[in-house]
């Protein structure tokens, strides 16, 4: 039984895409990877219209004091069993903007991460890694 | 459409992937939101899914009733009705959710279907009135020739009427993702959007299996040896999939209408070409047809 639902969990995640103040190029990049030109759908990832039917949260950009709120309503809003990625040096760390007095720099500030894409911005190649890595470590847990 | 191969790394070529989407939605957490009518907002996606499989039992499947159909006379009606109990169903679930996304897209499933609802039992009553009759199965054993030849421009109609109201594009309005997010299953999250999902792939089967059983001459067509029973179900199921194809291709070659199209196409066009087709049929059937056969 729990074989079947880990199988199902790694065969269908499906993501929602959040933008905490991004410069876009992140978010370039993940749209790259669902449409056909790399298209994650392949793989049973679908991009979910709503936080309530997603399992992934795919956030990119520092995450501006303004958006801080947003983003921990939208994680929030999610069902369990979900997962963060966060995607491009801002997500990480702040990138450029750190200490900056208008952003929290970090989505590991607000909500916690299961994996993280550096990269400024990241090849979707990489991002399609980390999505394999998190699914992997889905496998091994 | 842009040479798109969807999901094909689960199961042999992909097949299973509803399978998987189905049990990890149904293995998801459980949210019901705050402000929602929570008794509505829990029962209605399940009673809609288990009124559609309902609604299934009463089609002739292998045409000699060796796996047993509850058929009547007067099923036809019944089923139409079970239909539009499954669309009121769905917009209960939407509205009941409390979110403004659900809220419009239940009304504009409200809309929808009450105004496709009519020209669908129009062009109906065009094989009921060849057939003599409105039982599902007696329809379906009439067809020596298939009513789509007889009337084909009833099935035509017919085919766009049930595009509408099983909410497929052109027509799907509804679920218009740019505009309303999820539409009406916004805010569902787990089993019960692993319900609402079901409820709409199955009731895509159950309009192509009234137009099979309508205009196609149903589970009928050329026995080639052993049991009738085998071949009947065999050409059912090609062509309830051959319908299916047709409906979906016909969905991913139009882009979505706006929500005053979809009405005024349906009041303005549909309606009085639908009554036009029951009256062209009837005179047909009536005048010509018998002096032809």
């Amino acid at each position: 039984m729990r074989s079947i639902t880990t199988w199902a969990r790694i065969k269908s995640p499906w993501v929602i895409h959040f933008n905490s103040g991004a410069c876009n190029g992140c978010d370039i990049e993940v749209i790259a990877l669902l449409t056909p030109r790399y298209d994650v759908e392949r793989f049973g990832i679908k991009l979910a219209p709503s936080p309530r039917h997603a399992d992934v949260l795919l956030t990119t950009g520092v995450v501006t004091a303004q958006c801080a709120e947003r983003l921990k309503r939208i994680y929030d809003q999610m069902p369990e069993p979900k997962f963060v990625v966060a995607i491009g040096a801002c997500a990480c760390s702040g990138g450029v903007f750190k200490g900056n007095y208008s952003v929290v720099g970090g989505v590991e500030n607000i909500i916690p991460v299961n994996i993280y894409i550096p990269g400024c911005p990241p090849k979707p190649e990489a991002i399609i890694d980390g999505v394999v890595k998190l699914l992997n470590s889905l496998k091994e847990a | 459409m842009q040479n798109r191969v969807g999901p094909s790394l689960t199961g042999p070529s992909g097949i299973l992937q509803p399978l998987a989407d189905f049990i990890k939605l149904i293995t998801k957490e459980d949210i019901i939101p705050r402000d929602a009518k929570k008794t509505v907002f829990r029962f209605a996606p399940i009673l809609a899914f288990s009124v559609i499989v309902f609604g299934m039992c009463f089609f002739p499947i292998d045409g000699t009733n060796i796996i047993p159909n509850s058929a009547f006379s007067g099923d036809l009606i019944f089923d139409l009705a079970l239909l539009t109990i499954v669309n009121f169903l769905m917009f209960l679930s939407g509205w009941a959710s409390a979110s403004p996304y659900g809220s419009i897209g239940a009304a504009r499933v409200l809309v929808q279907f009450l105004g496709y609802d009519i020209p669908l039992f129009l062009l109906a009553l065009s094989p009921a009135f060849l057939a003599q009759s409105l039982s599902i199965s007696e329809i379906a054993t009439a067809q020596n020739i298939p009513f789509v030849i007889l009337a084909p421009w009833a099935f035509i109609l017919f085919l766009i009427a049930m595009q509408a109201e099983l909410e497929k594009d052109p027509f799907d309005t509804p679920n218009a993702e740019s505009e309303l997010v999820g539409g009406l299953e916004t805010e569902y999250c787990g089993g019960r959007l692993a319900f609402l999902h079901l409820t709409r792939d199955v009731q895509i089967i159950f309009g192509a299996a009234i137009v099979v059983e309508l205009f196609l001459g149903g589970p009928y067509g050329p026995v080639f040896f052993g049991f009738p029973t085998f071949w009947y179900t065999l050409w059912f199921i090609l062509k309830l999939l051959g319908v299916i194809v047709l409906s979906e291709y016909l969905a991913s070659l139009f882009a979505r209408l706006r929500i005053d199209q979809v009405l005024t196409g349906n009041w303005k066009i549909l309606l009085p070409l639908s009554i036009l087709s029951l009256i062209l049929t009837v005179a047909l059937a009536t005048w010509i047809y018998p002096w032809v056969m």
